[in-house]
């Protein structure tokens, strides 16, 4: 004899089959209206810590190119200090080439002299240059003036390197140390620019001619390859930030792989789920109904 | 012959009697078709007595004569072995959902993965030391970075606040089961006493026997049960090893500490999410905790702040639940030691705080502070799955084997419409047959001897 079958066992198990149904249709529509793949991390651990990770990666990626773009207007800060530096240099040697010119007259090199003078306050207010409050020239003692205007000539920074981190692990100095650059009260470009003043006023054109015009462009040469290693660094800099862009965007996608809807699957699966439960609820009003009873009569 | 002549009439008697008590059984049934735990129940007929008819030299006629039919007993349609298996299954899918609702909020209040949860704030955190580390001289990254501590903070307290609060609930909840289990207890040792006295007597008390056992179900569902039944359908039932029926004599209410061998049923989910499962996440989420504060301070203690004097105590607490930024660097953000030596530009310092989210950590088994975290979110995931997979398949198992005993004992209206027609027509027949013997004994009576009249 085959199984029993109860009109209660029909509701139980119309009713078990339809809340199964419903349950998936409405997790299927928490997707769709989350875009979410994964609202909850039991809806597949593996793939939910793998979202965390992700995630993570990719705002420290973010954070990275924060750096880096910091890093970037900190040497665009610099190198724009720098090429005027280079620039005051350049005139003074054009002076200095005019003062060891014997036609001149003291009053000439009085006037040159002069010019000299304004021009190290210039090199000076570049030296002084600050990015966002920091003074960009003053080592790790970024909240000193290095330079101070006028005839003293002391450098107020310090030496260290301030570094950024631009990648896991991987850190860059930064900063172009004032005092090597651009020198201080006893050695370096402003010495050599003082000597020269001292030159002119003192007639001197035999110094101006050799020992000047050489220091002068030993003096070039350090702020020209200052720029260049600052130039260097900032080729650097972009490569690094096009390396974790690409990271980021394959961070990314890796991230909307886990964690988003693949709305065209999902939508189909609700039309399917759908079909379903309206066919569950179709048969289930078939079967429910009728017993013996409806077809006795009296 | 002496037969009686009225001896047809109290045949046909008995039919329509008992052809009526069937139709009241199946009136019984149709009635308790939606009752809870009811098993059908069925009138037994057997022919009454046969008639031998007396003789001085038998056999004067073949045989024996039948009386009629009597109802014997009202049969309980039950199958025990089924009710075994139903309680085995009832068991798992009790200690299985209770495990999976707990869980489930301990997975709300984690709340990953999303923009809010403990991963992004530890994000936060980590890339507000990166943005001191480009401007360790600025005041307001300084301030953003206390923020996000202080947000960090928050965000373990909080998720350490609110597994404490399920727990407790949890541990409520083991309270109130235990008064339900002894409440069932002490309404089945009434019903068994109940039982006893009917049967004693040679009764079968149909109702009262469906009645305990739906008890027994409710009870399966609480715990690891064993039932016994004795003699006169007396049961012993222990709970989790502890005796909870003996009979129909009353027992002391059990406490939590006489079930020694609870293995299942909700009452062993609830102690296991409350003893093993919820303190084993407050473990791991304090030990990561107790390790960031760890790092974060013996690194800040070596640093310098903007005013270049050595750095304090950068978290307060040990845990979760007690961490929080030390309220003197949310007041004076200048005080947080980003340098390295005392240099304002020097970010030496906040590297090294930024740096540790990629550093192995030995308090959390080499596992870095973030990964820490997945493995929990990951382990917390698997456990409510888990008990999600075996809510499920102890529900379809228990469903199933409910539909088995259904088969047996449920109510089919259409049997009980089939019935109903049977034993109508089994009535009327007997009336008709009645009617019959009637009208024989009213040409007996009426007629005969009237002839020429």
């Amino acid at each position: 004899m085959s199984a029993r079958i109860t009109q209660n066992m029909l509701s139980r198990s119309l009713l078990l089959d339809l809340q199964n149904v419903t349950d998936k249709l409405s997790r299927t529509q928490r997707k769709i209206s989350s875009g979410k793949e994964l609202t909850a991390p039991s809806d597949d651990p593996f793939a939910a810590s793998q979202a965390l990770m992700l995630r993570q990666d990719v705002a420290l990626d973010q954070q990275y190119q924060r750096n880096i773009a910091e890093a970037q207007s900190w040497q665009g800060v610099t190198d724009t200090a720098l090429s005027n530096v280079g620039d005051a240099v350049l005139r003074v040697r054009d002076l200095v080439v005019q003062g060891a010119n014997d036609t001149l007259g003291p009053q000439g090199r009085q006037a040159i002299a002069n010019e000299v003078t304004q021009l190290i306050d210039s090199i000076k207010s570049s030296a002084n240059a600050q990015y966002a409050g920091r003074y960009v020239f003053a080592g790790s003692a970024t909240l000193t003036q290095p330079y101070q205007l006028g005839a003293n000539d002391a450098f107020s920074g310090n030496t260290e390197t301030v570094k950024r981190e631009i990648g896991p692990g991987v850190q860059i100095d930064l900063n172009t140390v004032g005092q090597t650059t651009f020198g201080d009260d006893t050695s370096g470009l402003l010495k050599t620019l003082r000597d020269i003043v001292t030159d002119l006023n003192s007639g001197n054109t035999a110094a101006l001619g050799n020992a000047d015009l050489q220091a002068i462009d030993v003096a070039h040469d350090t702020v020209i390859n200052a720029r260049s290693v600052v130039g260097a660094s900032s080729n650097r800099l972009d490569t690094a930030m096009n390396r974790i862009q690409q990271l980021q965007d394959a961070s990314s996608k890796r991230l909307s792989d886990t964690e988003d809807a693949d709305m065209a699957k999902t939508l189909v699966d609700f039309s399917t789920q759908q079909a379903v439960y309206q066919s569950a609820l179709r048969a289930g009003a078939n079967i429910i109904q009728p017993s013996l009873m409806d077809f006795l009569s009296g | 012959m002496p037969l009686s002549t009225f001896l047809g009439l109290e045949t046909t008697l008995r039919g329509i009697l008992a052809q009526q008590l069937a139709l009241d059984v199946t009136g019984h049934n149709i009635a308790n078709a939606n009752t809870i735990g009811y098993s059908r129940q069925a009138a037994v007929m057997a022919p009454t007595e046969a008639y031998t008819v007396p003789g001085v030299t038998r056999p004067p006629q073949a045989g024996q004569l039948g009386t009629g039919v009597n109802v014997q007993s009202y049969q309980r349609m039950r199958d025990e072995f089924l009710d075994i298996q139903y309680r085995a299954q009832s068991m798992r899918q009790g200690s299985a959902e209770a495990a999976q609702d707990g869980l489930r909020q301990i997975e709300v209040a984690f709340n990953e993965p999303s923009d809010t949860g403990l991963n992004s704030l530890l994000q936060s955190y980590w890339s507000s030391w990166h943005d001191v580390s480009n401007a360790p001289e600025n005041l307001a990254t300084r301030q953003a970075l206390a923020q996000n501590a202080a947000s960090l903070a928050n965000g373990f307290q909080s998720l350490a606040t609110q597994l404490q609060t399920v727990q407790s609930q949890v541990g409520q909840n083991v309270t109130d089961t235990i008064s339900q289990v002894n409440a069932i207890g002490s309404q089945i040792t009434q019903l068994t006493a109940a039982i006893t006295a009917d049967e004693v007597t040679g009764d079968k008390p149909n109702d009262l026997l469906d009645q305990r056992d739906v008890l027994i179900d409710q009870l399966s569902k609480l715990g690891n049960v064993t039932v016994t039944v004795g003699a006169l359908d007396t049961v012993d039932i222990t709970i989790g090893g502890a005796t909870l029926v003996s009979g129909g004599t009353p027992q002391a209410a059990i406490a939590e500490s006489d079930m020694t061998s609870l293995t299942s049923g909700k009452l062993s989910g609830l102690i296991g999410l409350r003893d093993t499962t919820i303190p084993g996440y407050q473990a791991s989420l304090d030990a990561i905790a107790g390790t960031l504060i760890t790092e974060t301070n013996n690194a800040h203690v070596n640093g310098f702040d903007l005013a270049g004097n050595a750095g304090g105590v950068f978290f307060n607490g040990t845990d979760a639940a007690s961490i929080a930024v030390n309220p003197a660097l949310l007041l004076t953000p200048a005080l947080i030691a980003a340098s390295g030596n005392g240099q304002p530009g020097n970010a030496g310092n906040a590297l090294t705080m930024a740096d540790m989210q990629a550093a192995a950590q030995a308090g959390l088994g080499g596992a870095t502070i973030n990964t820490a975290y997945s493995q929990l979110v990951t382990q917390l995931g698997s456990d409510v799955r888990d008990a999600t997979q075996t809510t499920d398949n102890a529900t379809i198992l228990a469903g199933s084997l409910d539909d088995k005993r259904q088969s047996v004992s449920g109510v089919s209206l259409d049997e009980e419409m089939t019935n109903l027609v049977k034993f109508q027509r089994g009535y009327q027949a007997s009336s008709r047959a009645l009617s019959a013997m009637d009208e024989m004994i009213d040409q007996l009576i009426n007629r005969t001897g009237k002839v020429g009249l």
